[in-house]
């Protein structure tokens, strides 16, 4: 099988996210005039932010310093980090500063602490879960006057977006699906005769229709993208490891695209559990530990989340399975874990 | 008019009743049963699927059953008789009062099923308090509200209480409900960070549900011999309010007993009553 070619996503990326690049860039380029208004950019997990962050660091080398979070920060040590970086810091995943239990707030105080008397421009990004919860128990919103929440992507851009990485390169489509029927309920004309009359009368009549052979009329590259949103929900991540699962370099094949059926029942602990991977969106076992307390089997309880095809483990981090995450936001929302 | 009207009532037509009216009136009454007892099996699984709207689906249930008994009554009469308007409506007012006198308890219950149906003081699912008694509603019928308290004991409660004792309803058909805390500690322990602590245990919580609209509190309040650290929130779904209560004050009181807040002290509570254990516990030389 030939390697499959890489073109070049970051810059497509970017210009999804035109409106969002041009707040920041306006608020990098007016720093200094007035007190910067710090920023707080808001994603769904895989949703791309990272290809806002890698324009801003591109297009401004010299002027920004680029702090990530990649786990619980349990220590004070970035704080010295903050005082010596540049002018305009980027902070990606602070919602890594707070975890849930008692005391655990401490490195996000410590932080809001230092941004409120800084005079540097602040560029942070947020997984919108853990921005919700923080910003209803600590009001976290009025630290940062620039909010931008990362749109959803429709079918076609998530289509420009993905097949950007094979520009030059043929990939074929194939229409292998089942043929679609419409089923439903339809009203029909029914002749009756009334008992004991000779007299006919037309009636409205509800009928159940099996279904009919009709393909959708769309182009089969657009129904091959318009189902993988319908698993991906707008989230640029989602769907493109839907799309490299479903791909067979070179053939794309309709009936590869998974069914992800969402029948979700979890224990009030297990959702706790996914509720916290989900807000972290990658959390390694001992900070799992430590937010559930004793009285929560953390082995157990994963192991079923595992199971159940939610949750996934990479290299010692848990995270929400992609393919999951619409089934799981929409899930822990209902029971109302997530706001 | 008077005059007019009366011919028409005592020449009431009453259907010729054999075998087959009975069939049929017990056909009424059985299916009128299994369709309320199956629909309102059917709205309950729902309700437990619908999340947040749980107790909007179980809201249904009390109307339906008025619905279906209202029908079946209508069907069972007409089996019987075959009134006309006036007739129809004379010999309702005449049953009423007739039935009123020997079963007016039964009849209070029903209008007050209808009322509760209606006007709602309370639904299936909510928690409310009624006389004495606390719980979950399980079932709205049309002659007594029956409730499920804490201790899994079911409470049949007639329903003609609702017009003449308050109904308290904990969380008015929604199904976060808020939740009181209190921890006591010893007036000189550090309130301030029994107080944060406990805000940190409250908000941490896995039961806990907080918005704009349903924010939390923590309070301090001064007593003689104690101090009181009072937490209010809600919990995310109502059923979880025991469990919520109990994993917060745990979770609180690991962290005081790391932090060296300490419970009220029996002497200064009750310092005779201490002295005299502790009179009593001494050795005797």
């Amino acid at each position: 099988m030939p390697d499959e070619p890489q073109g070049s996503a970051e810059s497509v990326g970017a210009s999804m996210f035109k409106d969002e690049l041009e707040t920041i860039t306006a608020a990098i380029e007016s720093y200094g005039e007035k007190p910067p208004d710090n920023i707080a950019m808001i994603s769904d997990p895989f949703a791309g932010q990272n290809f806002i962050i890698e324009e801003l660091r591109h297009r401004y080398p010299d002027t920004i310093s680029y702090l990530p979070f990649f786990s619980v920060v349990t220590s004070k040590d970035f704080i010295p980090n903050l005082y010596t970086a540049k002018d305009v810091v980027i902070m990606e995943r602070c919602h890594f500063l707070a975890l849930r239990k008692v005391g655990g707030f401490a490195m996000l105080d410590e932080f809001l602490d230092f941004i409120s008397s800084s005079e540097k421009l602040f560029i942070t990004t947020w997984n919108s879960y853990s921005w919700s919860y923080l910003n209803a128990v600590r009001q976290i919103e009025g630290f940062f006057p620039e909010i931008i929440h990362l749109p959803k992507m429709d079918s076609k851009t998530l289509k420009e977006l993905i097949l950007s990485k094979y520009e030059g390169a043929r990939i074929e489509f194939i229409d292998d699906r089942v043929i679609e029927k419409k089923q439903g309920f339809e009203v029909l004309e029914r002749k009756i005769t009334l008992p004991f009359t000779n007299t006919a009368l037309t009636i409205p009549w509800i009928s159940y229709s099996p279904g009919e052979s009709k393909k959708e009329e769309i182009e089969i590259e657009d129904a091959v993208f318009n189902r993988i949103n319908i698993i991906a929900d707008g989230n640029y991540g989602v769907a493109q490891r839907v799309w490299e699962r479903s791909l067979d370099y070179p053939e794309m094949k309709t009936s590869n695209i998974p069914e992800v059926p969402c029948a979700v029942d979890l224990t009030i602990n297990e959702a706790f559990l996914l509720t916290i991977i989900l807000s972290m969106e990658s959390i390694q076992l001992v900070d799992l530990a430590e937010i559930a307390g004793p009285e929560i089997n953390i082995d157990q309880n994963l192991y079923r989340l595992i199971q159940h095809g939610l949750v996934e483990e990479e290299k010692g981090y848990f995270h929400i399975k992609p393919e999951a995450l619409k089934c799981v936001c929409n899930y822990l929302t209902r029971i109302r874990m997530v706001w | 008019m008077a005059n007019g009207i009366q011919p028409d009532i005592t020449d009431l037509p009453i259907k010729e009743i054999d075998i087959s009216t009975i069939l049929y009136i017990g056909y009424i009454l059985i299916i009128a049963y299994i369709a309320v007892r199956v629909l309102s099996w059917v709205l309950m699984r729902l309700s437990e699927r619908a999340g947040i709207y749980r107790i909007s689906v179980t809201m249904a249930i009390p109307l339906l059953k008025i619905a279906i008994y209202s029908t079946a009554l209508y069907l069972f009469i007409t089996a019987i008789i075959e009134p006309s308007l006036s007739q129809l409506v004379a010999f309702a007012g005449l049953f009423g009062a007739a039935l009123g006198f020997g079963l007016k308890d039964v009849f209070a219950d029903i209008i007050g099923g209808i009322v509760i149906t209606f006007e709602r003081p309370y639904q299936i699912g909510d928690k409310i308090a009624i006389k004495e008694h606390y719980g979950e509603v399980i079932d709205i019928g049309l002659r007594s509200t029956r409730i499920r308290t804490p201790d899994d004991s079911v409470v049949t409660i007639p329903n003609f209480l609702v017009f003449n004792q308050s109904v308290e309803s904990a969380n008015a058909g929604k199904t976060e409900m808020m939740v009181v805390i209190d921890l006591f500690i010893d007036p000189e322990s550090d309130a301030g960070l029994a107080m944060n602590i406990l805000k940190d245990a409250l908000v941490t919580s896995k039961y806990v549900y907080i918005t704009a609209n349903r924010p939390y509190t923590v309070l301090l309040d001064d007593f003689p011999f104690y101090k009181r650290v009072r937490a209010k929130a809600y919990v995310n779904d109502l059923r979880y309010e025991f469990e919520f209560k109990s994993e917060v004050t745990r979770r609180a009181w690991m962290a005081y007993s790391r932090e060296g807040i300490r419970p009220p002290q029996v002497q200064r509570i009750l310092p005779e009553t201490a002295d005299q254990n502790e009179r009593t516990s001494e050795p005797s030389t």
